[in-house]
């Protein structure tokens, strides 16, 4: 079995103080091997963010450890986790991010010259990456003159453009459609096959799973056993049965992640033949 | 390497073009003022400049014309004449008034000169070389007064009536006419001397003053270029803290200026700043960024403040001929400096605000 590429360890994050203090991420551990790709999902508030916040040297864990290609950002001086992040992540965010006042080209090759490729090596490896990418028509087009696929398409030339050990997705399919978000999921997974790199996904999209080799659950900061999960037959969102609306269709249990989808299915069920529960209180 | 730098600050056109409009009108104050001042230095000391004289002969201690009283008695005239070197010398007398006409009044230099002789205008443009009780006005002035020739005039306490004009004699602090020798020793009534010498040279004009100070006691010699430079000295040591008080009052509203610009475009891409720090620029880089953005900034603005300030020397030439508005070098030299100084002020605060931003906020969706 091949050396994990990113582990953390006991991880914690508290922000605030006193009553105010809110774990958001506590006792998490995870290893990513190169080549794979991890999809973390969970509802909104989480963690998964700050979890990954945390993985991409962003934001300091209040305890634990995080190994990445046998460095630890955790303890590293602040002024080194720049360059970390430059040479050895590649991020691809829900909103795209890309730098509004530069062009295609530029915003990769930017992405290029923090990680220390300059001139014109810089701008052809960019041009030979976005070509790959199918967009060697909008090389000096910018980002609000692009579709959002192509957006998407350009933040994840962006993130391999130097190379990363670990690909770290936000939310990558969430503004899209789903043909595009199929493709953007499939993009992903060649990326960790073809250039042996780790992706961590986090998301709450579904179609992600396909392309997963692994999917951790985030619930109130602490991975839970996705064994326990149950599927929205109405989304595809996973849910925690014991939270979970839920209805009684002949001897099985369906159960929602909300009471739109809840009723959305009662109302596709013809003559009313299940009863609807009221699991957890308030939740009707 | 991706000019990021430039990026942001241009991309929006109407913003950076405000921006450095700012800054450019408050270097163009900066640079008008010490134009003007320069112009109006230059033209104090015309009459000094525009002479044939090589040499200027003054009392022990006056270097200059300008706020200055000099007294030197008649034979001295004889006695530096005789000197080697000496091709020739003219008395001059001097003193200062105010010139009335029907439209205002004006100071100005008296001058009494021989007429005929080298002492007085250097051209006359209209009418002729004064009579007894005559003078010799500049047209500017008289332009401005509502004086032509033929009218009389009131100075020193006497009438006098315009015989001719000369031009290029006008300031905005002054103007100056050329009266007889005679008449103004009269009206001062210093029958037995002289204000100042001038003195034409053969050869080192240089050698000739030392000479003139060795051979006549109780005198100053002073070539014409340093005497002009000692008049300019004069004017401008007199406005320096007025120059000062405007130059700061100029360069304080710049600073102002650059400050809120870069500000406003740090603001607007805040969210851009934050991706940049997450993807991995360094705050050494950051600092760059803002730094760069300010030198782009004053750069612009100053190239755009010197076209501003000669073009509007052109306009205020034809518009006020008695204002002119002289760019130096040495005025072009501080603007920048003080630009430079100025921008960099300008960009703490930005610097400041940049450098807080967490990186970790690309993961938050814009609003």
């Amino acid at each position: 079995m091949t050396q994990p590429i990113l582990t953390a360890s006991r991880l914690k994050k508290t922000f605030g103080e006193g009553d105010t203090k809110v774990a958001a991420v506590h006792d998490v551990d995870l290893t990513v091997r190169p080549g794979e790709v991890v999809l973390i999902m969970g509802r909104s508030g989480s963690g998964k963010t700050t979890l990954l916040a945390m993985l991409g040297a962003m934001l300091r864990p209040t305890s634990g450890t995080i190994l990445v290609d046998g460095a630890d950002p955790t303890t590293m001086p602040e002024s080194r986790l720049p360059g970390l992040r430059a040479t050895t992540f590649g991020f691809v965010f829900q909103d795209f991010n890309l730098l509004s006042a530069l062009t295609v080209r530029e915003n990769v090759e930017f992405a290029l010259n923090l990680a220390g490729v300059t001139g014109r090596p810089a701008r052809e490896q960019a041009e030979r990456l976005l070509t790959g990418f199918g967009l060697s028509h909008r090389l000096d087009f910018r980002s609000d003159q692009l579709s959002g696929g192509e957006k998407q398409r350009v933040a994840i030339a962006r993130a391999l453009a130097n190379q990363p050990l670990v690909v770290l997705a936000d939310e990558p399919t969430a503004n899209l459609d789903s043909k595009i978000g199929h493709d953007i999921a499939r993009l992903l997974r060649r990326i960790a096959t073809d250039q042996r790199c780790a992706v961590v996904i986090v998301s709450h999209d579904t179609r992600l799973k396909e392309v997963a080799d692994r999917i951790l659950w985030l619930e109130d900061g602490a991975f839970r056993n996705l064994d326990q999960m149950a599927t929205d037959p109405v989304c595809g969102m996973s849910v925690v049965p014991q939270d979970a609306l839920h209805l009684q269709v002949g001897g099985e249990v369906v159960y929602f992640c909300s009471s739109n989808c809840r009723d959305e299915y009662a109302a596709a069920e013809a003559g009313g033949r299940h009863t609807a529960h009221h699991s957890p209180p308030g939740r009707a | 390497m991706v000019p990021v730098d430039r990026r942001m600050l241009f991309t929006d056109r109407r913003r950076a073009l405000l921006g450095v409009l700012g800054v450019a009108v408050a270097l163009v104050m900066a640079l008008a003022l010490e134009g003007i001042f320069a112009g109006s230095t230059g033209q104090v000391s015309r009459y000094v400049e525009t002479s044939p004289a090589d040499v200027f002969v003054s009392q022990q201690g006056v270097r200059t014309i300008h706020m200055s009283i000099s007294v030197l008695s008649a034979d001295t005239a004889d006695r530096v004449g005789e000197l080697p070197g000496v091709e020739w010398v003219e008395p001059i007398l001097f003193a200062s008034d105010a010139v009335a006409g029907p439209e205002g009044r004006r100071a100005t230099y008296v001058f009494g000169y021989q007429p005929g002789g080298l002492g007085g205008p250097r051209t006359i443009i209209e009418g002729g070389e004064p009579g007894p009780g005559e003078l010799v006005a500049d047209d500017s002035a008289a332009t401005a007064l509502g004086i032509t020739v033929g009218d009389e005039v009131e100075i020193l306490g006497r009438p006098w009536r315009v015989s001719g004009l000369t031009t290029g004699m006008t300031s905005i602090v002054n103007t100056t006419v050329y009266v007889r020798f005679d008449d103004l020793t009269q009206v001062l009534g210093r029958g037995d001397s002289v204000s100042y010498l001038l003195v034409g040279t053969a050869g080192d004009s240089q050698a000739v003053a030392e000479q003139i100070e060795a051979a006549v006691p109780g005198v100053e010699a002073q070539t014409r270029p340093l005497f002009s430079a000692e008049e300019r000295s004069l004017v401008r040591e007199m406005s320096t803290d007025l120059m000062n008080i405007m130059s700061v009052a100029a360069l304080i509203v710049a600073t102002a200026v650059i400050g809120l610009v870069l500000y406003a475009t740090i603001l607007a891409r805040l969210r851009d700043i934050g991706i940049m720090k997450a993807l991995g620029l360094t705050p050494r880089a950051m600092t760059r960024l803002v730094l760069t953005q300010a030198g782009w900034t004053v750069a612009t603005a100053l190239l755009l403040a010197v076209a501003i300030t000669y073009a509007l020397g052109s306009v205020v030439t034809a518009v006020a001929p008695d204002i002119d508005l002289v760019v130096e070098p040495a005025s072009l030299a501080r603007a920048g400096i003080a630009a430079a100084v100025v921008g960099a002020i300008g960009a703490i605060a930005p610097l400041r605000r940049v450098l807080k931003i967490d990186p970790a906020t690309v993961f938050r969706r814009p609003t």
